[in-house]
């Protein structure tokens, strides 16, 4: 993996400070930073939300915020000065010589115009060259970032093609003028860990063959283990370790950089089983079908497609997949916010899938659901308290006073002080917010509880902490639990059980360490082989190459 | 004490001073004006400013600055009452017709179509050849025009609001249909709503003077703004400028204050734009799955 990175840094950044302008006055944002990056060479740049990662990836492009000035400090590029440039050289370095992948690649294309003229555009302004052939370099590039059938493909608008496929074509976009530093910034979040491997592949590959830098930004440390020769740890707006990615992983310097490394590392197997882990299951599902009306008159999508599993106390059932395999749709049949198409939910033994929904309020109480995005599953315009509250005003016969003591039970639970009480969501950190969402879904003092991605989206020490947190819970409440997630790492130490679905259907179910260890069916390897645990070593790049581009 | 930032900006502080001197010109409207506003002198007919007529005077004899001060209070009770009904029917009818999506809903939209779509002069003067020229009735008018206005403005937020994940949420916690329109969807829709009734309460002055001017609206010798206007607007064509100017400059002056308060309303009601506690910090939105 370690590749020679002699010779002249192809960007240098000496002691660069940049700093806000806020009505409080300035705030530093990047604090005296010194970076190397050498021909060739693949960096990592690591750290929690607000560390400065993206400001440094804007720096490094001429592209800083407005409000954000330049204090001290020096970015060279090919040993030439950026502040000393002129407006038509730094115009031509951005994208030219630096180029810059974003998240969410369907944001980034333009809606109403063709990818294909979209490419043509970037590349004709950097380069003299008539539109036929610039067409044609165009196609060729989408072939090469592994987009099948290219020539159809480039005359595709931005919403006709897939989210990996969009992700290709903003990194076929960000190489079409053979520049010399590739930034990726979080450039793979939010896609399905298949298709995320995939497209990092890719691009390490093609920055390979082209010669190029890269610097590859990110909260996920096992895609630097596994892609980059050096990493930078950043904190605050410095780096706190900067080390060959190796080294780092094996032994990392400072107790920052380490507690990262053991909050990404999976948690020991809950073996432990709950009290009535040989009774009847709490809950059960059989042969669950959910169909929704698909976007043409006349079809049919069948979200869940025939599913049946069970969930006895105290046990915790993981549903893996990627988007679109129905798992959140079962979670959402069990709540009640859609009715099933077909088949039975049972819980603790009474078939309860008909029950009308004034008889299925009482039910609530006993089964409790998570949401997903921490923020925009609270109501914005509600404190922490009224929020926590809102079930049990809503399903208890408690006087406010009772309530307001639950209330405050429940957020010392999820470990929140009482002053958070009082605060609106907005004036939370994002960890808090998704405490703030067990803590609502656990104030009722449910037998079942749906976990929906509870580690999405989160640095990873909340992650950990949340993480921590749920085990905590599964202990002392004997908790029974299911677990809705794409994130394998967390369903390591979370679950007892697991399913893999596939498109509306469980493919493969079983005990959690041994469906991970001898896994059967071929999606459940696939999924697997994407997992970029730091604990494993690195398969040898080209081997997965050839697995996975068709 | 020390007022929040969202009204020490120029537009606050120029929308709080212009109502200020409205307010004062309604209570204290006999104070101000050195004659009655409804009394003709047909010896003083259309003489320019003076020292005696600061405004001048117009064709009748009527002080223009006692007319203009004392029509401040008939048109902000015409603006205010039209729009506040408008408000009170217009927002649970959006709520209602946004959350039941159905027929009555599809109905009620083309409904608002048809309104909307009408010549706003021609329903003015039908409703008020009708219902005869009052000032109410000249309210009435006005809420009609302004109900679909916010009725759409709430339904389109709670289209959108209704299928956030903190309504499911809700569901999940066991609240009702009532309970989620009420207490979740309305407080959060509401927003748009309270910025429009600012700029419908400018709309509605300019929307009175004009009914007056085309005779539609309330009678002489009543003193309102549009109805001022447009008797001095026979003269204007002799040189006699001032019958009409200053009505019309105060309409200007209304008009703006209440569009420059629209904007201090949506930053003051808008708790994500309150100054958070320092440590506080917002965290990006979720890129990440969608579900």
């Amino acid at each position: 993996m370690m590749r020679e990175t002699a010779g002249t840094p192809v960007l240098r950044i000496d002691g660069l400070t940049l700093v806000a302008e806020t009505a409080e006055g300035e705030r530093v944002l990047l604090d005296g930073l010194d970076l190397r990056l050498m021909p060739n060479e693949i960096l990592g740049i690591v750290g929690e939300t607000g560390a400065g990662k993206s400001l440094l990836a804007r720096a490094m492009i001429d592209l800083l915020p407005s409000g954000v000035r330049r204090d001290r400090g020096e970015v060279l590029i090919e040993g030439r000065v950026l502040s000393q440039m002129t407006p038509a050289e730094r115009r031509a370095l951005r994208g030219g010589v630096v180029s810059l992948i974003g998240t969410n690649a369907k944001a980034l294309l333009d809606p109403v115009e063709r990818v294909g003229a979209q490419l043509v555009r970037v590349l004709r302004s950097h380069k003299r060259l008539p539109r036929h052939a610039a067409w044609a370099q165009a196609v060729q590039l989408l072939a090469d970032v592994g987009i099948v059938n290219p020539e159809e493909r480039a005359k595709a608008y931005p919403h006709e093609l897939s989210g990996g496929m969009a992700q290709r074509v903003v990194i076929a976009m960000a190489l079409i003028a053979e520049p010399k530093i590739v930034l990726a910034d979080d450039a793979t979040l939010g896609l399905d860990a298949t298709v995320s491997v995939q497209v990092l592949d890719m691009l390490v590959e093609r920055s390979r063959r082209m010669g190029c830098s890269v610097v590859l930004i990110t909260h996920d440390l096992g895609i630097v283990a596994h892609y980059c020769n050096r990493v930078a740890v950043m904190r605050g707006g410095r780096i706190e370790e900067m080390a060959p990615t190796a080294d780092f992983i094996a032994a990392p310097r400072e107790p920052y950089s380490r507690a990262l490394l053991d909050a990404a590392k999976a948690r020991p197997v809950p073996s432990v089983r709950g009290v009535g882990a040989a009774g009847a299951p709490l809950l059960a599902i059989e042969n669950l079908v959910k169909i929704f009306p698909g976007s043409r008159p006349g079809e049919q999508v069948r979200a869940v497609d025939g599913v049946s599993f069970t969930v006895r106390r105290g046990e915790t059932l993981a549903l893996v997949g990627e988007s679109g395999s129905g798992k959140t749709t079962i979670g959402q049949c069990l709540v009640r916010l859609l009715q099933a198409t077909s088949g039975r939910i049972l819980f603790d033994g009474e078939d309860v899938t008909h029950w009308p929904e004034n008889r299925f309020r009482t039910l609530r109480r006993q089964i409790q659901m998570v949401f997903q995005e921490p923020y925009v599953a609270l109501n914005p315009r509600w404190r922490v308290r009224q929020l926590v509250d809102e079930p049990l005003a809503m399903l208890e016969t408690l006087s406010a006073a009772e309530r307001l003591k639950r209330v405050h039970e429940v957020l010392a639970l999820v470990d929140l002080s009482t002053r958070t009480a009082e605060l609106f969501p907005h004036e939370l950190t994002a960890g808090e917010q998704k405490r703030v969402g067990i803590a609502r879904a656990l104030a009722t003092r449910p037998d079942f509880v749906i976990f929906d991605e509870p580690t999405t989206a989160l640095d990873i020490r909340v992650r950990a902490q949340i993480i921590d947190l749920v085990r905590d819970l599964q202990n002392r409440m004997q908790l029974s639990a299911l677990f809705i997630t794409h994130d394998l790492n967390s369903v390591r130490s979370l679950a007892h059980d697991v399913a893999v679905m596939n498109r509306g259907r469980i493919v493969e179910a079983g005990a959690m360490d041994e469906v991970f260890a001898r896994p059967k069916d071929p999606y459940t390897r696939k999924l697997l082989s994407a997992e970029l645990a730091i604990e494993q070593a690195a398969p040898p790049l080209g081997d997965r190459m050839q697995g996975v581009l068709p | 004490m020390k007022l929040p930032p969202a009204l020490r900006r120029p537009a606050a502080v120029i929308g709080l001073t212009l109502l200020a001197l409205q307010i004062v010109m309604i209570v204290f409207a006999p104070a101000i004006s050195p004659y009655s506003p409804v009394d003709a002198d047909p010896v003083a007919s259309l003489q320019p400013p003076s020292a005696a007529h600061w405004f001048g005077t117009d064709i009748t004899g009527m002080d223009v600055f006692s007319r203009v001060v004392y029509a401040t209070r008939i048109n902000l009770l015409i603006s205010v009452v039209s729009v506040a009904g408008a408000f009170v029917i217009g927002v649970p009818l959006g709520l209602l017709i946004g959350y039941y999506r159905g027929a009555a809903s599809s109905f009620a939209m083309r409904l608002f179509d048809f309104i909307q779509a009408f010549p706003i002069f021609v329903l003015g003067m039908a409703l008020v050849a009708v219902m005869g020229q009052e000032i109410w009735n000249v309210a009435i008018v006005l809420a009609i025009l302004f109900i679909p206005i916010f009725a759409r403005l709430i339904r389109a937020e709670v289209l959108s609001l209704r299928e956030r994940p903190f309504v499911a949420a809700a569901r999940c916690s066991g609240a009702s249909d009532r309970h989620i329109m009420f207490r979740h969807l309305l407080p959060n829709a509401l927003l748009p709503a309270m910025v429009q009734v600012s700029i419908s309460i400018g709309m509605a002055i300019l929307l009175t003077a004009g009914l007056s001017f085309i005779g539609a609206g309330v009678r002489m010798p009543t003193p309102e703004w549009g109805l001022m206007v447009s008797t001095g607007a026979q003269q204007m064509i002799l040189g006699v400028w001032w019958v009409s100017l200053f009505p019309g400059l105060a309409i200007v002056v209304a008009v703006l204050c209440f569009a420059l308060l629209g904007d201090v309303m949506r930053d003051l009601l808008d708790p994500t734009r309150r100054p958070a506690p320092a440590r506080a910090k917002r965290q990006p939105a979720n890129t990440g799955q969608t579900p």
